[in-house]
């Protein structure tokens, strides 16, 4: 999953490389105010675990070994924000004093390992971890959490490999850098990913922190000190992933309109014809139709009525729960 | 005497698998090894400033990136072969170990896409890989590491970055070593099929991560009863030696070459 140089434009490594500026600047903010300096080095043992785990081989069916990355235990045993700083340490060490390679990409590797991965694992087993108040429980979001954190990392190495062919390209058309497009890198990656790599993952993430809760269990990150809300984390990060739907050619199954109905091909032969109940039926003229503004790059239109439906929806949700409040009230 | 001290043993050991633990070990031992190498004295080569070979590898890998023409490419791989001929032996052959397995791996997963079509690009990318691998491992088998982490100050990256990086180069010896004593005493009590070796590695990676915790917590106690207390200052003054002009005109040569050729 390290993605090495040249296989990333150089735009892209530093289009990654800025989004990472803000989230190292908070990391670092962040720690300096949880973890006394007595904790400091911690991180760099975290740093220091980290890289020794992944070169740590596991056995797999078939002779050959695989590793782990373990972000997502480091930010259960030492928090999201120590876990960024810590696998950023790693990876650095790996690229620049062990020529791994991966000096430019080292903003998009940062990107997918030390941001996503830990972030949205831990996230998803505090998530689970709330709503199943048991000891099982907290094993199963941990394992859920390490699984969707490995995972939702390879998808994101998986879709800035597979952008490189759309927009990089010599004068013959040739891909300068990594040349799989997103139907091939997507599959590739997520492969191995969702069938191998994501259990060894689960079963290291497990069995280490069981292992520690048994022997240590005060070594372990109390969480943070304010209550994180990870349903809004996960409502951001979805929001702005709603413009993938952009990438899809065609109409989904059913959602043809009075122009299209006619050339759906069905059971080998075209339709030919538009339903009568369609051509004088109901008609209704949205706001942002096909959610999109006139004048706005799609994308744009695809958040901001990402943005507007969640609001309108808190929004109504909150007038019903008041409501209801004054219902029980007045009994 | 006791009768079962009489009793004939005939024990014969049933061979099992552990690969795993074989090839875990030599990957940590050559982990280790380079970072203690640090200490020898064939480091610090071509005694230019670290900040300037930091600055001008990370402008070179990414010249590199942007490059399209194959002849400004060959170029800087004759450079690099006469930087390689001044360095030792064995480091030599440890950097073309490292350089020529990625490009082999880069080719054959390019493969699939060359034979769609895209061809020169592909070998393009592979002799890309090649270049850029060998340029980062020159830096880094010819400067000190803990030069190369005190030239990160210059370029404006905070404190805590780089007591965590200095300071976990540290722990991975001494982590390593735990580790390692752990993975020797697992072969050397497995004795014939075991199947509790897979669930050892839990336990080996657990005391690590605990032992890790204690020693964190001395270190950082000795290091403040020492007078740390956590920034980092730059006590060497910048002085500019001919080694210093050499390579920075070698390397406005190779900016001046790819606009050129551009």
């Amino acid at each position: 999953m390290h993605i090495p140089d040249n296989y990333l434009s150089p735009s892209t490594c530093a289009v990654l490389g800025a989004a990472m500026i803000p989230v190292w600047t908070v990391a670092v903010k962040k720690v300096k105010e949880e973890v006394t300096n007595v904790k400091m080095p911690l991180l760099g043992m975290g740093a220091a675990f980290s890289f020794l785990i992944m070169m740590f081989n596991v056995p797999l069916p078939g002779g050959t070994t695989g590793h782990a990355v373990g972000a997502v235990l480091l930010a259960i045993l030492l928090g999201p924000f120590s876990a960024c700083i810590s696998v950023t340490v790693a990876l650095l060490i790996q690229a620049l004093f062990f020529g791994d390679g991966g000096i430019l990409a080292f903003g998009a590797n940062c990107f997918n390992m030390a941001f996503v991965m830990p972030f949205v694992g831990y996230f998803t087993y505090k998530f689970i971890k709330d709503i199943v108040k048991s000891q099982k429980g907290e094993y199963v979001a941990m394992a859920i959490g390490s699984f969707i954190g490995i995972n939702i990392a390879a998808l994101c190495a998986a879709i800035e490999f597979g952008i490189q062919p759309i927009f990089f390209k010599n004068a013959s058309g040739q891909s300068l850098y990594s040349p799989y497009p997103l139907a091939v890198s997507i599959p590739a990656m997520m492969l191995p990913h969702l069938l191998v790599a994501g259990f060894i993952e689960v079963v290291f993430t497990v069995a280490i922190f069981s292992f520690i809760k048994k022997v240590s269990p005060g070594t372990i990150y109390e969480g943070a000190k304010r209550k994180t809300k990870a349903i809004y984390a996960l409502i951001f990060a979805l929001i702005c992933l709603t413009p993938i739907g952009l990438l899809a050619t065609g109409t989904a199954w059913g959602e043809w309109s009075i122009d299209e109905i006619k050339d759906v091909f069905s059971g080998g032969s075209a339709l030919g014809y538009v339903p009568d109940g369609m051509k004088s039926g109901f008609s209704f003229a949205a706001i942002m139709p096909d959610y999109s503004v006139k004048g706005i790059p799609e994308v744009v239109g695809y958040i901001i009525s990402a943005v507007a439906g969640v609001a309108i929806m808190i929004i109504l949700f909150k007038i019903i729960g008041s409501l209801k409040k004054k219902k029980v009230k007045s009994i | 005497m006791p009768e079962w001290l009489l009793k004939e043993e005939n024990y014969i050991t049933k061979s099992d698998k552990d690969t795993f633990i074989n090839k875990s070990i030599l990957s940590l031992l050559n982990i280790l090894s380079r970072i203690r190498a640090q200490n020898s004295s064939s480091m610090d080569k071509f005694y230019a400033n670290p900040a300037l070979k930091i600055a001008f590898t990370l402008m070179l890998v990414t010249l590199i990136s942007l490059s399209r023409n194959f002849i400004f490419i060959v170029i800087i791989n004759v450079y690099l072969l006469v930087i390689l001929s001044f360095i030792e032996a064995k480091d030599i052959v440890k950097i073309f170990k490292i350089s020529f397995i990625m490009s082999m791996f880069t080719f054959i997963i390019i493969l699939p896409a060359a034979l769609w079509g895209n061809g020169s690009s592909s070998i393009l990318i592979t002799i890309k890989v090649f270049t850029t691998v060998t340029a980062v491992n020159i830096l880094s088998h010819s400067t000190k590491w803990n030069s190369l982490t005190s030239a990160l100050k210059r370029f404006f990256i905070p404190d805590v970055f780089i007591f965590v990086l200095d300071i976990t180069i540290k722990y991975i010896v001494l982590l390593g070593d735990i580790m390692l004593n752990m993975l020797y005493s697992l072969k050397l009590r497995s004795v014939g099929k075991n199947k509790s070796k897979y669930t050892a590695l839990s336990g080996i990676a657990g005391t690590m991560f605990i032992k890790s915790k204690e020693l964190a917590e001395d270190m950082y106690s000795a290091m403040e009863c020492r007078g740390f207390n956590g920034e980092y200052h730059i006590s060497k003054k910048f002085k500019f030696a001919l080694a210093d002009a050499i390579y920075i005109i070698i390397n406005i040569g190779i900016i001046l070459t790819y606009f050129y050729l551009h």
